[in-house]
C-alpha cells in the first residue's frame, strides 16, 4: 500500500500547487497506533502528513458539508464516494467543486479487535500483503487482515469508488456474491418478542450523545428533528420511548441514503449495534426499490420518487 | 342598442350530468351567472351511477363528487333541480326562457339531509339509481352524494301521503302541498347537455333481457360492481345471488343496428365492457370473462394498452362474433349462447351470467327539448352539428355537446362542455362580469397574539346526533376544556338561525376561534367558515368534530361509547383550533394574455376564440406558414371543404388585432407560473420575451413515414393523404378495371407505436367513397384489423360496404404483403374466412399511416415541465375530468399534441382550451387558498427532497441570504401548491410545514386523543 | 375490573378515505366505537413520526388510509405514501412492534362498507393484542 500512499501525496501536491483545489481532505496517521485521523491540507508543506493504510475507516464525506472552501480535493474509498454521490444528489455538495481522488478500498481493519489481543504498549505497526504486523516492547504479532475487518467491510460490495475524477491504485475485486444482509435475514427469523428484547437492550444503552449523528456523512440537517422545539417531536428525556423514537426515526431518515460505511456504529461510545438498524433499511430499500445509495448521480433516492408498480404487500386488504 | 338586443351576462346550462356540470363551472369561473337546469332531484347524471372509469380505473364517484360540491357551492351557479325548459324567446345574446319547476315537496334550504323522513316512510319502490336492483323509499335522495343533498318526495304514485315524514322531520322541511312553479329567466346563451339514456334492451328480444333473470344490462352491472351498490360490490347474479363462474358480455346491443334505427356505433361500449370484465376479475379472479364483439374499437388514448392488459394480465377472453341466440336453462338459469366462430362453425357455450353492452340512445327528453328550443336534430334524433363547427346547434347562441351531439365518452363530453363555454363566452364577452355576485365582508379581526377564546357549538341534528349522543353532557364537557369560554347545543347547527346565533356568540363572548361538533366538514365546513368570516373571523380559525357521520350514525346502539367518543372528538378539535392561525388568501397579479404554441388548426382556433373572448394572444408557430397538418386534408367524411375552412380561419386569425403571430419562431425558455409566465422565443435569430398568464399547447403531430410495402420504391405505393390530394386535385383517373388496395394500421398498433391512430379507418372509407363516386365500378379493397368507425362514422362504413368496397381483415401477425411481379403490383393477404391467401393485383396501394408524436414534444415538455405519456404525446392532468388541462395550473393542451384525432375533435379541444384558459385570464387577480406549504428557511438545508416529490412542481430550491448567510433553501410557490402536505411529511428536519394541517396541529390532536 | 377499551387513531385522507368513512355513516353501517379520525389532506401528509407519537401517547392502534393507487386527489400522493410506509411498516415489524398495531390500507369514497369492515377488523386485532406497551412513555418516571 506504500505506493498508493505515495501516489496520493504526488497527486495532492499537484492539485495544490496548480491551485486546482484549495483544500485537500485525506487521512493522516493518528497520534495513537492503529489509528488514522482526517487530514485537512491547505498547504503543500503538509502533504507529507498524508497516509493510506488499513485504518482509514472514517468516512471523509462527512466533512464536506461542514467546510467553506470553494474547491476541495478529497480522498474517497468506496463508501466515501457513495456518500459524496448521495450528497451531490441532495444538493449538499456541488459536483464541480469537488475533486474526487478515488482509492479502491480492500476493507478496513477494526483496531479494537486487534487491541483486544494485545497486551502491552505498541511501538510499531507494519502492513504487508494482507497482514498487519504489530510490534511492541517484547512482542511481535501478525494479524491476518481479513479476519479483523470491520463488519461492514466484511460484506462490502462496493470497495471501488462509485464516482471519482482520479483513481489511484488498482481496483479491488468486489465480492458480488456475498449476501450483505445475511445477518439481517437471520435476525428477521427471530420471534417478535425476541427482536423487541434485543432492540430494547441495545437502545437502552443510548445516552443520547448523538455521536452517531455526528459521524454520519448523511446527517447534515441544520436542526435535527430530535432537537426541534417547535414542534417538539421528542422529549429531552432518557425515557426509553424517547430514545427508541430517536433511533427509529434516525434510521428511517436514512432510507435510501445510508451508504453502509459503519461510521455511526464506530462512533457510538456505548457500542450499540446500529448496523442491525441501518442494514435493515438498506436491505428493504434494495429488496423493494432495487436501490443502493450513492451509486448513480442520475437516480433519485427511493423516498424522492415512486413507481406506479411499486410493491404494496404491507397494505391491509381486510 | 334597443332593449331586446342588449346582451345578458348569464348562461343557461340544460342538463346536470358531467357535461352540464363542467360547463357551469367553467362559465361561473369566467365571470358569468349560470342557471343549471336539471330535471332530476340531483345533478350528477349517469356518471354518478358508474363504478370505475376506463382506462384509468378511477372510482367514478370519487372524482365526480368534488365537482358536485363545487357546483353547489359556487356563488355564480344557481342550481335548478326538478326543472324543465318550457319555452324560449329572443335571440343570441338575449333569450327569455320559461322554466317549469316541479315540486320536490321538501324545502331545500331547510332539509339537512339527515334522512329521518326516509326512515319512517312506509312505502318502498324500485330505486332507479340502483337500476331497480334495490328499493328506495317514496321520500328519498337518489344517492348519498346527491347535490343538492336535500330529499324529495316521489308523488308519481309512490307517496301514500301518510304524513309520517312530516312528523319525523325536526327541521320542518317537508311541504306536502308544494306547487309547481313557473320561472322566467333572462340569459345571453344556452348550453344544452341533456345526455343520454341507455338503449332499452327489450327491443332486441333475442337476448332474453327481462325474460331471463341472469341477463343484465351493462349499467345494471355497473351498480352490481359498485361497492355502494345493491350487493356491496359483490359480483353476484340476480337469480340466486351467487357468484357466477362465467360471465359473457355481448357488444353492440342497440348499436350498429340499422334495423332498429340505431345504425351508429355508441363509441364507449368496447371500452366499458373491457373495464367491467377487468374489474370483475379484480373482485373475483376466478370468474371467467368473455366478450363477444364485432370490432374492438379501442380508438382512444391509452385504450389499446388497456385492452392488451385485459387480455394478458387479466385473461379476459375476446371472441369476434355476433350472437345469434340466447337460451336459458330453466333449472340453473344459466344461459346458452349460440355463436358463429370465425371459421364459420356454430358453437354453443354456457354462461351463468350475461351482460348486454347496451348502446347510448339520445336522451329521451332531447326531442321535446329540441322542439322547445327550436334546434335541429339528425335522423337519429341527436343534435345536428357540422364537423367544422361541432359545438354549434342550428340556432345561433345555443351550443350543444356531450352525447347529445353524438356518442361520446366522459373526457370528450367534458371537452365539448368546456368548448361550448368558449363559444358562449366569446358571444357574451362584452357583458362578462356584469351579473356575478361579489360579496362584501367586514374586515378581519386581528387575533394574532391573543389568548384563544373558543366557542363550541354542538349539534343535535334533530335526533340524528341527539338520539344517540348525550349532547348536553358533551356541551358541559366542552366548557371544561382549555380556552373554551362558551359552549351550547343547537337543534340544527347548520340552520340559518343558528348561523345568527353563532355570530352573536362570537360578538358577545369575544370568541376568536370556533368549533362545531356536528356532521362532516366535507360538506359543511364552508358554511360555518362563511359564518365566522361574516362575523369578522378568519375562515381558518375554525375546526369541526364529526360526531354524526363518523359517530352517532355508526354507533347507534352504543350511546355511552358514542358520547365518550364525541367528547374525545371535541377535545381533539378544541386542541387543534387553539393552535390555528389565520391564513391569508394570497392575491397575485396576473397577465391577462394567452400564449398558443402551434399555428395549426387547433392552435388557430384556440387563439381566435381567446381573442374573441377578449384577450390578447401570442401565437407562435415554428413553420413559416400557419395551417399545420390540416393543409393536407381536403374534405371531411361528411363532405365539408376543409381547405376553404382553413383559409377562412387563417384570414380571421391574421386580421384579428388581438392576435400577435410569430411564424418561424421557436420557444427557447418558459419561466414563471399560472398567471405570470415569461416565455422567450427565438425569431430570426433574435430573442423576444413574451409575458402571459396561460399557455395552450397545440404543437401538433407528424405523419408516420412508412418504410414498409415498397413505399418510396414504387410510385404506385402512396399514403392515404397523397391519395386524398390526388383525388381532390383531380390528378387521378380511375377506370372500371382499376384496383386500389388500402392497407390500414401502418405504423399504428404495432410494437413501436402500440396505440391506434383513430382516424385512419374513417379516412380510408372517406377516400374509398370518393373513388366510388368517381367511378362506381372501381375496385377498392380495405385491408384492416378492426374497423374503428365509431359514432356516426359507422354510417359511412355501412355505405362503403353497400357500394361494394371490399373489407378484408388481417391479423397482426399475418400482415399482407406487397410484391412486384414484373412491373405489376400485387397484394397478398390471407382471407380469414376461406383460410387461404388471396392475390389482388393493384394499380395503387394506399397506406393508412399513423399519426406520430412530434419530435419537439420532448423538449417542449421539459420547457413546460409537463409530462408526456409512454407514446410521446402530452399527458393531461386527468384522463377523465381534466382532459385538456395539465396538472400544472395555467397550461392546457389540444389537438394532435394530445393524441391522434379528427378535425372536429381538435376543434372541440381547442375551444375547450380557450374556455379553460379564460377561467384564469378573466380574473382580476389570482386568489390562492391559504392551505399551502411554508418553508422554515432557518432550518431548511435545500436537500431537494420536497422539490422532487411535489406533484405540482410548486417547490424550487434557490440560493438565498438567510440571517446573513448565503444558502440554498426551498421556496414554495403558493400559486402552485395544492396543499397535499407530501413535502412536509417527507422533510427530515421538519423545515416545511403545511398550514392548516401543521405538524403541531396534528401532534396536539394525537396528544388530545388519549 | 373491566378491561380498558382500546383507542385507535385513523389518519384518513380527505378525498377518499374520509369520504368513505362518511359514507359508512350515511349508510348507517355500524362499527366499533374505538376509532378516532384525524383528517389529513392526503395519505402523503402522514409523517411516520405521527404514528410513533401516537403509540408513545398510549394510542393502542393506528390506521392510515388513502385513496386507491391511481385515485389520489394530488395525483401521486398515495404512491409516495406507499413507499414511505413500505419501509416504515417493515421497520416496525422488524423491531418487534406487533404487526397488528399499525395498519395501512386504501379506501375509496365509495367503500363505506369496506371502511366499516376494516375498522371492525383492526379493532378486533388491536383488542387481541391488549393495550399498547412497547414505545409507550413511562409517565410516572
Ligand atoms: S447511517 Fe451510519 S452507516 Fe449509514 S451512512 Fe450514516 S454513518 Fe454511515
Ligand atoms: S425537504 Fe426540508 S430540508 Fe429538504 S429542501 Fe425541502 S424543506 Fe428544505
Ligand atoms: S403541500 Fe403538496 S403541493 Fe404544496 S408544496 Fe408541498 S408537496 Fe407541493
Ligand atoms: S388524496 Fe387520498 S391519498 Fe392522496
Amino acid at each position: 500500500m506504500q505506493s498508493v500512499e505515495n501516489r496520493i501525496k504526488e497527486k495532492a501536491a499537484e492539485l495544490l500547487t496548480t491551485k486546482k483545489v484549495d483544500l485537500l481532505i485525506g487521512f493522516e496517521r493518528g497520534t495513537m497506533p492503529l489509528r488514522a485521523s482526517p487530514a485537512f491540507i491547505y498547504d503543500e508543506a503538509d502533504i507529507e502528513k498524508l497516509a493510506w493504510n488499513s485504518f482509514c475507516e472514517m468516512n471523509l464525506a462527512r466533512y464536506l458539508t461542514r467546510i467553506t472552501s470553494k474547491r476541495v480535493g478529497i480522498i474517497a474509498k468506496g463508501c466515501d464516494s457513495r456518500a459524496i454521490a448521495a450528497l451531490v444528489v441532495e444538493g449538499q455538495v456541488k459536483r464541480e467543486q469537488i475533486m474526487i481522488i478515488g482509492v479502491p478500498c480492500p476493507g478496513m481493519v477494526d483496531r479494537r479487535k486487534i487491541e483486544k489481543e494485545i497486551k502491552g504498549e505498541i511501538d510499531k505497526v507494519e502492513e504487508k500483503k494482507g497482514e498487519i504486523i504489530v510490534k511492541g516492547n517484547n512482542f511481535e504479532k501478525v494479524f491476518k487482515k481479513n479476519n479483523y475487518l470491520y463488519p461492514c467491510c466484511k460484506v462490502c460490495k462496493h470497495g471501488n469508488p462509485s464516482i471519482y475524477d482520479i483513481l489511484i491504485g488498482e481496483k479491488v475485486k468486489e465480492n458480488s456474491k456475498v449476501d450483505e444482509y445475511a445477518e439481517i435475514t437471520e435476525y428477521e427469523k427471530k420471534s417478535p418478542d425476541k427482536r423487541w428484547e434485543f432492540f430494547e437492550k441495545e437502545v437502552s444503552k443510548c445516552i443520547r450523545c448523538y455521536a452517531c449523528r455526528q459521524a454520519c456523512p448523511m446527517c447534515y440537517c441544520e436542526e435535527c428533528f430530535v432537537d426541534s422545539f417547535h414542534p417538539k417531536w421528542v422529549d429531552k428525556s432518557l425515557d426509553f420511548s424517547d430514545i427508541a423514537i430517536w433511533h427509529i426515526m434516525r434510521v428511517y431518515h436514512q432510507t435510501g441514503r445510508c451508504v453502509s460505511c459503519g461510521a455511526c456504529e464506530r462512533a457510538c461510545p456505548m457500542q450499540i449495534n446500529l448496523r442491525f438498524l441501518t442494514e435493515k433499511i438498506n436491505k428493504d430499500v434494495k429488496v423493494y426499490f432495487n436501490f443502493e445509495a450513492g451509486l448513480d448521480l442520475s437516480v433519485n433516492p427511493p423516498l424522492a420518487a415512486f413507481d406506479i408498480k411499486d410493491r404494496e404487500d404491507f397494505i391491509d386488504t381486510c | 342598442m334597443d332593449e331586446n338586443n342588449k346582451k345578458i351576462g348569464a348562461v343557461m346550462v340544460v342538463g346536470g350530468g358531467i357535461g352540464g356540470i363542467q360547463a357551469s363551472l367553467d362559465l361561473a369561473e369566467s365571470g358569468f351567472k349560470v342557471y343549471l337546469v336539471e330535471k332530476n332531484l340531483s345533478i350528477g347524471g349517469v356518471m354518478a351511477q358508474l363504478d370505475k372509469t376506463f382506462p384509468t380505473n378511477d372510482c367514478s364517484m370519487c372524482i365526480l363528487s368534488p365537482k358536485l360540491v363545487e357546483c353547489a357551492r359556487h356563488r355564480n351557479i344557481e342550481l335548478l333541480t326538478r326543472c324543465e325548459v318550457e319555452s324560449i324567446e329572443g335571440s343570441a345574446g338575449n333569450f327569455k326562457i320559461k322554466v317549469k319547476k316541479h315540486p320536490r315537496f321538501v324545502d331545500v334550504s331547510k332539509c339537512t339531509g339527515c334522512g329521518d323522513c326516509a326512515e319512517v316512510c312506509p312505502v318502498e319502490v324500485p330505486d332507479e339509481y340502483e337500476e331497480n336492483l334495490a328499493n328506495r323509499k317514496a321520500i328519498y335522495r337518489p344517492f348519498p352524494q346527491a347535490t343538492p343533498g336535500a330529499f324529495g318526495i316521489d308523488k308519481s304514485g309512490a307517496c301514500c301521503e301518510c304524513m309520517q315524514c312530516e312528523k319525523a322531520c325536526k327541521a320542518e322541511a317537508i311541504l306536502h302541498n308544494m306547487l309547481e312553479q313557473d320561472i322566467e329567466l333572462n340569459v345571453g346563451s344556452v348550453i344544452v347537455f341533456p345526455g343520454f339514456d341507455e338503449f332499452e334492451p327489450k327491443l332486441r328480444e333475442e337476448y332474453g333481457y327481462g325474460l331471463f333473470s341472469n341477463v343484465v344490462t351493462s349499467i345494471e352491472f355497473e351498480r352490481i360492481l359498485s361497492a355502494s351498490g345493491p350487493f356491496q360490490g359483490h359480483v353476484v347474479r340476480c337469480s340466486d345471488k351467487k357468484t357466477p363462474k362465467k360471465i359473457a358480455w355481448i357488444q353492440c346491443v342497440g348499436s350498429r343496428d340499422s334495423k332498429i334505427e340505431r345504425g351508429y356505433c355508441s363509441s364507449v361500449c368496447c371500452m366499458y365492457a373491457t373495464k367491467q370484465a377487468l374489474i370483475t376479475k379484480e373482485h373475483s379472479p376466478d370468474i371467467r370473462t368473455t366478450i363477444f364483439y364485432i370490432d374492438m374499437r379501442a380508438y382512444g388514448k391509452e385504450f389499446d394498452r388497456y385492452i392488451e392488459r385485459a387480455k394478458l394480465e387479466y385473461k379476459v377472453r375476446y371472441i369476434r362474433s355476433r350472437i345469434s341466440e340466447v337460451k336459458e336453462d330453466a333449472k340453473t338459469h344459466n344461459l346458452k349462447i349460440k355463436y358463429e366462430r370465425e371459421d364459420g362453425e356454430l358453437v354453443t357455450e354456457e354462461f351463468d351470467m350475461l351482460v348486454l353492452s347496451v348502446g347510448l340512445d339520445v336522451s329521451r327528453s332531447a326531442k321535446d327539448l329540441a322542439e322547445k328550443l327550436n334546434i335541429n336534430l339528425n335522423s337519429y334524433g341527436f343534435a345536428r352539428v357540422d364537423s367544422l363547427e361541432p359545438l354549434k346547434t342550428s340556432r345561433p347562441g345555443i351550443f350543444a355537446g356531450g352525447v347529445f351531439s353524438g356518442p361520446k365518452d366522459i373526457p370528450e363530453t367534458v371537452t365539448s362542455a368546456s368548448g361550448a363555454c368558449a363559444l358562449a363566452s366569446a358571444l357574451l364577452s362584452s357583458v362578462r362580469g356584469t351579473l356575478v355576485a361579489e360579496k362584501k365582508y367586514p374586515a378581519e379581526k386581528d387575533v394574532s397574539g391573543d389568548i384563544p377564546r373558543i366557542g363550541v357549538f354542538v349539534c343535535q341534528c334533530g335526533i340524528n346526533i341527539g338520539g344517540v349522543v348525550n349532547v348536553p353532557l358533551v356541551v358541559e364537557y366542552a366548557k371544561t376544556l382549555p380556552f373554551v369560554v362558551y359552549a351550547e347545543d343547537n337543534l340544527y347547527t347548520c340552520s340559518q338561525d343558528t348561523q345568527d346565533t353563532i355570530k352573536e356568540a362570537i360578538a358577545q363572548h369575544s370568541l376568536n376561534r370556533v368549533v362545531v361538533a356536528s356532521c362532516t366538514p366535507r360538506t359543511h365546513e364552508p358554511l360555518f367558515q362563511e359564518t365566522i368570516r361574516e362575523a369578522g373571523l378568519n375562515r381558518h380559525l375554525f375546526e369541526m368534530a364529526n360526531i354524526r357521520d363518523q359517530n352517532s350514525w355508526v354507533h347507534m346502539k352504543q350511546p355511552r361509547e358514542a358520547t365518550e367518543k364525541a367528547k374525545d372528538l371535541v377535545r381533539m378539535a378544541v386542541a387543534k383550533v387553539s393552535l390555528k392561525e389565520p391564513l391569508g388568501r394570497i392575491s397575485l397579479k396576473l397577465t391577462s394574455r394567452g400564449l398558443v404554441i402551434g399555428g395549426g388548426l387547433a392552435g388557430m382556433v384556440s387563439a381566435l376564440r381567446l381573442a374573441e373572448e377578449g384577450y390578447e394572444v401570442y401565437l407562435v408557430e415554428k413553420e413559416d406558414t400557419l395551417g399545420g397538418q390540416a393543409k393536407d386534408i381536403y374534405y371531411t367524411l361528411k363532405g365539408e371543404d376543409v381547405q376553404k375552412f382553413l383559409s377562412k380561419l387563417i384570414e380571421k386569425v391574421t386580421s384579428n388585432n388581438k392576435i400577435h403571430i410569430f411564424t418561424a419562431a421557436t420557444i427557447e425558455k418558459i419561466e414563471g407560473f399560472v398567471g405570470n409566465f415569461k416565455t422567450t422565443i427565438k425569431l430570426n435569430s433574435s430573442l423576444k420575451e413574451l409575458e402571459h398568464g396561460a399557455v395552450i399547447v397545440a404543437s401538433g403531430a407528424n405523419e408516420y413515414q412508412p418504410t414498409e410495402y415498397l413505399f418510396g420504391k414504387d410510385k404506385r405505393v402512396v399514403t392515404q393523404r397523397k391519395l386524398e390530394e390526388l383525388i381532390a386535385t383531380k390528378k387521378l383517373n380511375v377506370s372500371n378495371q382499376s384496383s386500389i388496395v388500402m392497407i390500414q394500421c401502418i405504423g399504428s398498433r404495432c410494437d413501436e407505436n402500440p396505440y391506434c391512430s383513430r382516424v385512419c379507418c374513417s379516412e380510408a372509407i372517406k377516400n374509398a367513397l370518393a373513388l366510388k363516386k368517381m367511378n362506381k365500378q372501381v375496385n377498392v379493397y380495405i385491408l384492416y384489423r378492426d374497423v374503428r368507425t365509431y359514432g356516426f362514422k359507422e354510417d359511412w362504413y355501412q355505405k362503403a360496404r353497400e357500394q361494394g368496397v371490399l373489407f378484408i381483415r388481417y391479423e397482426e401477425d399475418d400482415k399482407p404483403e406487397v410484391k412486384l411481379n414484373k412491373d405489376k403490383l400485387e397484394v397478398l393477404v390471407k382471407d380469414l374466412i376461406l383460410e387461404e391467401k388471396l392475390l389482388i393485383s393493384a394499380d395503387l396501394v394506399v397506406l393508412s399511416t399513423a399519426t406520430v408524436p412530434s419530435e419537439d414534444n420532448k423538449e417542449l415538455s421539459q420547457l413546460l415541465k409537463v409530462p408526456l405519456n409512454e407514446d410521446g404525446f402530452f399527458m393531461e392532468a386527468h384522463a377523465k375530468l381534466r382532459p385538456v388541462d395539465f396538472a400544472t395550473d395555467g397550461i392546457f393542451v389540444c389537438g394532435l399534441a394530445h393524441s391522434p384525432k379528427f378535425i372536429e375533435e381538435s376543434i372541440c379541444q381547442a375551444n375547450a382550451c380557450a374556455a379553460r384558459a379564460c377561467t384564469i385570464l378573466s380574473r382580476d387577480e389570482l386568489e390562492v387558498e391559504g392551505i399551502v406549504a411554508e418553508v422554515n428557511e432557518l432550518k431548511c438545508k435545500g436537500c431537494r427532497l420536497c422539490k422532487e416529490i411535489c406533484p405540482y412542481g410548486a417547490i424550487d430550491v434557490e440560493l438565498k441570504k438567510v440571517l446573513g448567510k448565503e444558502k440554498e433553501v426551498a421556496r414554495v410557490n403558493p400559486a402552485l401548491c395544492k396543499g397535499c402536505g407530501a413535502c412536509s411529511a417527507s422533510c427530515r428536519s421538519g423545515s416545511i410545514d403545511l398550514k392548516g394541517f401543521s405538524d403541531s396541529e396534528i401532534l396536539t390532536q394525537i396528544g388530545a386523543l388519549v | 375490573m373491566k378491561v380498558k377499551e382500546p383507542k385507535i387513531v385513523a389518519f384518513l385522507c380527505n378525498w377518499c378515505s374520509y369520504a368513505g368513512a362518511d359514507l359508512a355513516g350515511v349508510s348507517r353501517i355500524q362499527y366499533p366505537p374505538n376509532i378516532r379520525v384525524i383528517r389529513v389532506p392526503c395519505s402523503s401528509r402522514v409523517n411516520p413520526l405521527f404514528i410513533l407519537k401516537a403509540l408513545q401517547e398510549g394510542v393502542d392502534g393506528v390506521l392510515v388510509a388513502g385513496c386507491h393507487p391511481g385515485d389520489c386527489h394530488y395525483i401521486s400522493g398515495n404512491y409516495l405514501a406507499r413507499r414511505k410506509f413500505t419501509i416504515f411498516k417493515n421497520l416496525l415489524d422488524y423491531l418487534g412492534i406487533e404487526k397488528d398495531r399499525v395498519h395501512f390500507t386504501w379506501i375509496s369514497a365509495a367503500e363505506g362498507a369496506r371502511f366499516a369492515e376494516i375498522v371492525k377488523e383492526v379493532t378486533e386485532r388491536v383488542k387481541k393484542l391488549g393495550p399498547v406497551k412497547r414505545l409507550v412513555k413511562n409517565r410516572s418516571a
